[in-house]
């Protein structure tokens, strides 16, 4: 009993600080290969890591309307995102915590750190952040149920709603695509970019008024608080990615923990993440970002690609 | 122990009655009164909670006399069975805390006249809810029931000077009214079928049959759907809870919908034999569209107290769904996975009241504190309520259904209904199923946009008013209550398995429902099927969570630089409470997006002084539309009326007339009975 709860302990450890060490770097590598496209030079790979490490160590400014809330936002946002990649299977065919929960909790812990993010982003007073707040849960509201129904339409296809034994089935059968796994990729994928504030439903890099969602809500935070929102968001972006490619291509995932078998997994998984990432910028650098009111009307495609999904596979 | 469980109830009965009659001789001490109607509240919820608390835990149901009419033959007998047990546990749970909180809170909310009246009222409200769920025949239910409608209609009156409250007790009345007179014509059907007025005998399922079992279901589902607040019998709702003082909203919102809920699965569910397909479909589409619209106009609410109103018709619709889910599993003979879905339903009637009455409780604080229920009003409260806000952020995390709280455990369990629904249901109308996994998917969301909203609007920011700028903590005991029914939140939400383990008996207590192994898993979480198929343990994720709490703590202790207090950036002006985002905007975008379904009307005028372009007031009006009083009860009522217009030939106030008619009945009824000896 006791090894296995160290097992598990050190799983979560080494996967948290992974997927930690991982983040930055997916988010240069998006900024940069979209500055190629753009016939940019881009910044270097580093530069995440550049500048998290700057944010770390600066004065945190905090407002004087602010409370606790404030404060606690950042913290309870980054402590959701690192405990939710627990639940995740990434280069072994088991989530360090999947004896813990599957998909449900998954998405409500998610959903844990939105609402504190978007409840301290009211917290100073400033306009923005409630328009933020405001928008980015109204995104969020209808992007959640298109979530689930994406991945129960995967989870119910195996009958399983844990993800770990979920990976460890898809692997054991014979490599198989029905359509359902191609209408619920399509819908998670469109969910993914909403989720992530990518174009075009957020734009990154804008810091205009209007247009803004999640930078909105937290273009009060500044130096570590800054560092916490940011990373989180990068481990966020990388673990929808992740699950994306697990879910729908299992290759090279380790099934034991085995040194080649994890050398193997993690050249796959890197290659698969990677490919996602292109497509991510691929879409981000060819689309307009959308009116804020035309995004549920994308929304509602994934929501009913989702449903699709689970209809033909079980009529 | 046996024999006091055995006196126990009858005993809650007697402290409540010689606490209503001390409460009434006090009239002129609000004070001692005010002591006095709460603490023997308190002590008679104890005595039921222990009596519920054993049969939940041993299995035994307790049952015995109240009083019995020896000329009339009438008897009044109670049964405390595992469900009634759970329901009365779930009234005594929420009941003490909101006692306490009343001996405070009325010294402030009531006029010192009327304290015997509320005090007695409150008292009278909380024994027919208790006499509700333990009575065991009709007689006996329906007194109860009776006297549970008319002590609310008064608690809602309490400010009768309002014509708001007047008008809200007369709808609640009205309404209550027709659902009591739909129960008393199915009990009468029912009863004459089975030659008795005991439940037992009555609820036996083979009592009717055929299209009289169809016309029964459909009574009970709209009587007790009334109280329960489903939409679309939900129009009272709103207007009674918010007219209550707060911990009597509390009460009505906590506890006296699961009266409905009660009826719900006593009558409709378990009542009638096998559920019908069709039944439970029914149930499943009112549940998901009292989830959906309750959550979507609760969001929209400016009210403090009206915007809870309307999330309890959330929830409530939530267990309906559940129970729904339930009942088409029964009609398709999936024991196990009906017990599932009863699982879910029933703890959400657990959590829900627990959540819900802190909510309102916090609400009743914050009302104390400002005296507005307009959140745009509100503001700031966090820095000048530092408890009654953190109390209410619990709340607000916990009905969001935000993992290690306890909103998460009974949805996670209704999302496994679903789920497994859909898997193991033939047949077309599986698709229910996942339909309404997406819809609850929606409303949990959305229920936490409100609660953000709800949260950071009142408590967050710069105060709105000079009201809320004044705003002073409220005194310790109001404050406690609202600690305790927190903790419960977090105690719930971390251990559920401990919930689901207490539950199990009162759930194969139910005719045709069986558990094919444990639905807990170990001592802290949950795996209600199959733990292949998907198991939570809250309890130890905390752990995880808590670990990455401390990490971005470590990670931010590095820098050597102090933290540095700055005004907010207001693009250059100055920032005050003007410049805030306001609730209405903050619900804005979901407001157009809905438009199909809030339909709402604006309008929007600019008073202009010396030119057009330099308007010196804006005036904006919204309002979305009363869909359901609009397209639904103003015709009924026209109806009604139009009715009632056409019986006043009958009346016209001469005694021949009347004497003439009583001569004509005789006559029929003559004839009618010659005809059939």
């Amino acid at each position: 009993m006791i090894p296995d709860v160290l097992l598990a302990t050190g799983a979560a450890l080494l996967q948290a600080g992974g997927m930690l060490a991982v983040a930055p770097l997916l988010k240069t590598l998006i900024k940069k290969m979209k500055a190629r496209l753009q016939n940019r030079q881009g910044p270097p790979l580093w530069q995440g890591y550049y500048d998290l490490a700057k944010l770390l160590r600066k004065e945190p400014v905090r407002s004087e309307t602010a409370s606790w809330v404030f404060v606690a936002g950042p913290r309870v946002y980054f402590a959701a995102a690192v405990a939710a990649t627990t639940l995740v299977p990434v280069l072994i065919a088991a989530a360090p915590l999947e004896a813990a929960g599957g998909i449900l909790l998954l998405v409500g812990t998610l959903a844990l750190g939105r609402f504190a993010l978007a409840t301290a982003a009211l917290d100073t007073g400033s306009p923005f952040g409630g328009m933020g707040a405001s928008r980015d849960m109204t995104i969020a509201a209808l992007a959640e149920p298109a979530l689930l129904l994406g991945l129960f339409a995967s989870a119910l296809a195996v009958g399983t709603m844990n993800l770990g034994a979920l990976v460890r089935t898809l692997l054991e059968q014979e490599p198989a695509w029905h359509p359902s796994d191609f209408l619920a990729f399509a819908g998670l994928f469109i969910i993914v970019i909403a989720e992530t504030g990518r174009i075009p439903v957020d734009n990154p890099a804008t810091h205009l008024e209007l247009t803004m969602i999640h930078e909105a809500m937290v273009l009060e935070y500044s130096g570590p608080d800054l560092a916490l929102v940011e990373w989180a968001s990068a481990v966020k972006e990388l673990l929808y990615l992740t699950l994306l490619a697990n879910l729908f291509m299992p290759i090279g995932i380790a099934l034991r923990a085995e040194p080649v078998a994890l050398a193997i997994a993690l050249v796959a998984w890197a290659g698969k993440v990677f490919l996602l990432a292109v497509a991510v910028t691929v879409v981000e650098s060819t689309n307009a970002k959308l009116r804020l009111f035309r995004v549920p009307e994308l929304v509602s495609v994934s929501l009913g690609l989702a449903f699709l999904a689970l209809a033909i596979r079980f009529l | 122990m046996r024999e006091l469980v055995a006196i126990g109830l009858p005993a809650a009965f007697a402290v409540r009655l010689l606490t209503i009659a001390a409460t009434m001789l006090l009239v002129r001490r609000a004070q001692t009164c005010r002591w006095t109607s709460m603490l023997g509240s308190i002590a008679a919820s104890i005595l039921t909670m222990t009596v519920a608390l054993t049969v939940i835990t041993t299995g035994q149901p307790v049952a015995g006399l109240l009083m019995r009419h020896v000329a009339s033959s009438i008897v009044f007998d109670y049964a405390v069975t595992p469900l009634s047990a759970w329901f009365l546990m779930v009234l005594g749970l929420i009941g003490i805390p909101i006692a306490v909180y009343s001996i405070a809170y009325f010294a402030h909310a009531i006029a010192a006249p009327r304290t015997a009246l509320v005090g007695s009222a409150f008292n009278v409200l909380l024994g027919s809810v208790e006499a509700v769920f333990v009575a065991n025949g009709i007689i006996t239910f329906l007194c109860a029931w009776e006297v549970m409608t008319l002590a609310t209609a008064a608690l809602v009156a309490t400010e009768h000077q309002e014509l708001a409250s007047r008008g809200a007790a007369f709808l609640y009345l009205v309404m209550s009214h027709v659902g009591t007179g739909c129960l008393v014509v199915g009990f009468l059907v029912l009863a004459a079928h089975a030659g008795s007025l005991s439940f037992p005998d009555l609820l036996s399922g083979e009592v009717v049959s055929g299209t009289l079992r169809q016309g029964v279901f459909l009574l009970f589902f709209v009587g007790f759907g009334v109280k329960a607040g489903v939409i679309p019998m939900h129009v009272w709702l709103p207007e009674a809870h918010p007219a209550a003082p707060s911990s009597v909203s509390a009460l009505m919102s906590a506890v006296l919908i699961t009266a409905g809920i009660y009826g719900l699965y006593r009558f409709c569910g378990f009542g009638l034999g096998v559920p019908d397909q069709r039944w439970a479909l029914a149930f499943m589409i009112v549940g998901m569209l009292s989830a959906i619209l309750g959550v979507l106009y609760a969001l929209t609410q400016t009210d403090l107290k009206r915007l809870l109103a309307y999330s309890t018709i959330e929830n409530s619709g939530i267990i309906v769904l559940g129970l729904g889910a339930a009942m088409m599993a029964l009609a398709h003979r999936q024991p196990i996975l009906a017990a599932v879905a009863v699982a879910a339903s029933l703890m959400h009637v657990l959590n829900h009241g627990v959540f819900k009455g802190l909510l309102f409780l916090g609400a009743g604080s914050v009302v104390m504190a400002t005296g507005t229920r307009d959140v745009e009003h509100m503001g700031g409260l966090l820095k000048r309520m530092p408890k009654t806000g953190l109390y209410f952020l619990i709340g607000a995390l916990a009905i969001s259904g935000v993992p290690m709280l306890n909103g998460f455990p009974s949805e996670w369990l209704t999302f496994q209904a679903l789920l497994l629904g859909f898997t193991s249901t033939p047949g077309v109308v599986r698709l229910a199923f996942p339909i309404a996994a997406g819809l609850l998917a929606l409303t949990s969301a959305l229920a936490a946009t409100c609660f953000v909203r709800a949260f950071g609007i009142s408590f967050l920011a710069l105060p709105r008013s000079t009201a809320a700028a004044g705003a002073r903590e409220s005194p310790m005991l109001m404050l406690a209550p609202q600690a305790w029914l927190a903790a419960l939140c977090l105690v719930l939400g971390l251990f559920p398995g401990a919930v689901l383990r207490a539950l199990e008996g009162v759930v194969v207590s139910l005719p045709g429902l069986r558990t094919a192994a444990p639905m807990t898993a170990g001592a802290l979480g949950m795996a209600p099927a199959l733990s292949a198929f998907d198991r939570v343990v809250p309890g130890v994720f905390a752990i995880v969570v808590l670990g990455a709490l401390i990490a971005a703590a470590l990670l931010t202790a590095f820098r050597k630089t102090a933290m540095r207090r700055a005004p907010t950036w207001a693009c250059g002006g100055v920032l005050t409470a003007r410049t805030e985002y306001t609730a209405t905007a903050f619900s804005k975008p979901l407001l157009m997006i809905f438009e199909s379904i809030y339909r709402p009307m604006r309008q929007v005028d600019a008073v202009t002084e010396v030119s057009p372009y330099y308007p010196a007031e804006v005036r904006y009006r919204e309002q979305i539309e009363p869909t359901f009083e609009r397209y639904l009860y103003t015709p009924l009522v026209r109806l009604v009326m139009r009715g009632a217009k056409g019986m006043r030939v009958l009346q016209a106030g001469s005694l021949h007339t009347y004497l003439a008619y009583v001569l004509v009945l005789a006559v029929i009824l003559l004839v009618w009975l010659g005809g059939t000896t």
